[in-house]
């Protein structure tokens, strides 16, 4: 009788979970393949003529191929500040973690106060045209890097406290220098971290539609979540493009999610972090 | 390989001084243990050298070498940790090699060398597997073969031995013992347990507090402790200590008197004692024999029968408690009354100091 009831109640949950996730998914799927006229209707029934191949083409070559080229700087500007991020922020988390000085007070309280504060977007656009890096893609990496960096540190330091000493002393007396130290001996230790932060800021930075919009206007730098504003207008919007596009715009970090999703589960059950 | 000099090395942690001016000169293949209780600073002298410590006063030499803000790497030591310390996810092989590959040694020499190790050790079989895949055993050949292969001028251990179970540990002794034998390095071991400063040491230096107390082979502290501290740290069961005023002191023999019986002689070379002076006077419960007449007397509170010798615990009259070593297996009961004796020149009487005054004679097995 119990396990019964433990079995509907996992089952209405499953249902739930469905319903909240996957509808969503199914209705953008759907109206990606209707036409424009019956896409309007925003229902979901099946498509009367399926035009999946036409859409697909019609929103790849939009504004001159502009998916194509976006598709790329959305590539660089996550792989560049997600490798940034991950590099920078375990080395920041390591000397936090490792050595005791007066300023690790301040530190961490600036590392906090990165989680807490938003984000000053004027400022920070005058700070960019100073510096010659605004509506440049290499600026806007640097903004991700800073805006990310804070959740990354909080994660490697406080992994990296599970690591023994003895460890780094090993490797010390080995006749490692400091860089040795970090880069042969701790940060394979941090895989399983690395991968859920590569993970969450990789769907994170990807998806960022705000920074880009901010920082790195111009048809140009566009990054894919951009590309939508392509079939949205004040009093015309394409729906079916528009679904075709947040389709198509899905698919890298699903790929990602699909793949690491079985790293994160071996790194977890690898476990030999204890000497 | 190189001997070690330490001139009153120092170190202190913001106004706290942990090693309070420790001298010490150790000959080159030497095996020489730090003992002491916990919280003493052996681990601590240790750490200055090989250099995980910064070293506030004094000096070291390695070799010829002054090695005081010296890199690790650069002072000819290698290291066991008391956990090992391997690198997790580096197989046995790499973790041996790891030092040499640092320190870009070529390929086959290292492969070489790591193999020489392994064959010494006899870890042959484990190369391909990683530290988790091995029991605590193999993972302290694996960090000691780390150590090895270096071919360091100084070997440095950390309590090795610590986590590792008793039968294994005595063991892994033997190995130690046998390795030092085979390599002639120079070792300095830091351990609490006693025992195994006695069965490895060529010499012991025994700390208190930061302070070195006595350093000396494993029979001259046993026999010629320095202070009541040595004493009573060196030697299973510790050495009874009752306290004890001289009556009389004459050329060669002082007797005492005490809470607990009425008058003792003892016999041996004395410094300068007063009579009334409060003295301590140590006898090793080894030392103790049954005796109807003899001056300690008391009720039998604990026996411990171990097979060859029996543990004994009388009570005394002031309260105090004395410990003796039976040999075999007396017919004794617990609250029955029992008497001890021990030979006049057996005891050591120390000054209100707590420094030794006498030495008794190191029993040799005819």
């Amino acid at each position: 009788m119990r396990n019964a009831r433990k079995l509907a109640v996992s089952g209405a949950a499953i249902v739930a979970t469905a319903v909240v996730f996957l509808i969503p998914f199914a209705f953008i799927l759907v109206n990606a393949m209707k036409d424009e006229q019956q896409a309007a209707r925003l229902d979901f029934a099946l498509p009367t003529t399926f035009r999946i191949w036409e859409n697909l083409v019609e929103v790849v070559t939009t504004r001159n191929w502009m998916l194509l080229k976006a598709f790329l700087n959305s590539a660089i500007l996550t792989v560049g500040s997600v490798t940034l991020l991950v590099i920078v922020s375990a080395m920041v988390g390591f000397v936090l973690q490792r050595r005791k000085t007066r300023w690790n007070g301040l530190i961490n309280f600036l590392i906090l106060a990165g989680l807490m504060m938003p984000p000053a977007v004027v400022p920070t656009i005058w700070l960019l045209q100073s510096l010659g890096l605004f509506a440049t893609l290499h600026g806007l990496i640097l903004i991700e890097v800073a805006y990310h960096m804070s959740f990354c540190i909080l994660l490697y330091r406080a992994f990296i406290a599970t690591i023994p000493r003895e460890l780094d002393e090993a490797a010390i007396i080995d006749g490692a220098k400091p860089l040795d130290v970090f880069f042969r001996v701790v940060l394979p230790l941090l895989w399983p971290v690395t991968v859920t932060n590569i993970v969450v800021q990789t769907v994170s930075i990807f998806n960022d539609f705000t920074n880009p919009l901010y920082y790195a206007p111009g048809a140009s730098n566009a990054t894919v979540q951009l590309t939508l504003y392509n079939f949205v207008s004040q009093f015309d919007t394409a729906y079916n493009l528009l679904f075709m596009n947040i389709l198509l715009i899905t698919i890298p970090p699903l790929v990602v999610f699909l793949f690491f999703n079985r790293q994160i589960v071996a790194g977890m059950t690898a476990g030999a972090v204890k000497g | 390989m190189a001997g070690l000099l330490l001139k009153n090395l120092r170190k202190s942690y913001a106004q706290t001084q942990v090693i309070k001016g420790a001298d010490l000169k150790i000959e080159h293949g030497e095996f020489v243990v730090f003992v002491g209780p916990s919280g003493c600073g052996k681990s601590t002298l240790l750490r200055m050298i090989a250099g995980l410590e910064e070293i506030t006063g004094g000096e070291l030499w390695i070799g010829d070498k002054l090695c005081n803000d010296a890199e690790p790497r650069e002072r000819g030591i290698a290291m066991v940790f008391q956990n090992y310390a391997l690198y997790p996810h580096m197989t046995v092989y790499e973790n041996v090699g790891f030092g040499l590959k640092l320190a870009k040694t070529p390929e086959q020499v290292r492969d070489q060398m790591i193999r020489e190790a392994a064959r010494t050790l006899q870890m042959e079989h484990l190369l391909e597997r990683k530290p988790s895949q091995l029991s605590g055993g193999q993972r302290q050949r694996v960090a000691i073969g780390r150590a090895i292969v270096r071919k360091p001028e100084v070997f440095l251990f950390d309590e090795p031995l610590s986590n590792l179970d008793a039968a294994l540990r005595v063991d892994m002794r033997m190995e130690l013992e046998k390795l030092h034998s085979a390599l002639g390095a120079t070792m300095i071991y830091v351990t609490h347990d006693q025992v195994e400063a006695m069965t490895l040491a060529d010499r012991i230096v025994v700390l208190n507090a930061g302070v070195v107390q006595q350093v000396g082979t494993p029979l001259d502290l046993y026999y010629h402790p320095a202070n009541r501290f040595v004493a009573g740290f060196i030697g299973m069961p510790k050495m009874n200590f009752l306290e004890v005023t001289a009556h009389a002191v004459e050329d060669g023999r002082v007797t005492v008197g005490g809470k607990d019986f009425a008058t003792l002689t003892v016999q041996g070379h004395f410094g300068t004692i007063k009579v009334g002076e409060s003295l301590t006077l140590g006898v090793r419960p080894h030392a103790l024999r049954l005796d109807s007449a003899g001056p300690l007397a008391g009720r039998v509170q604990v026996i411990e029968r171990m097979g060859h010798e029996t543990n004994v615990s009388i009570e005394l009259p002031s309260g105090g408690t004395c410990l003796a070593v039976l040999e075999g297996n007396p017919p004794i009961e617990r609250g029955e009354r029992l008497a001890l004796a021990f030979q006049p020149d057996e005891a050591i009487l120390f000054d209100a100091n707590g420094d030794a005054l006498n030495a008794p004679p190191v029993r040799r097995v005819q």
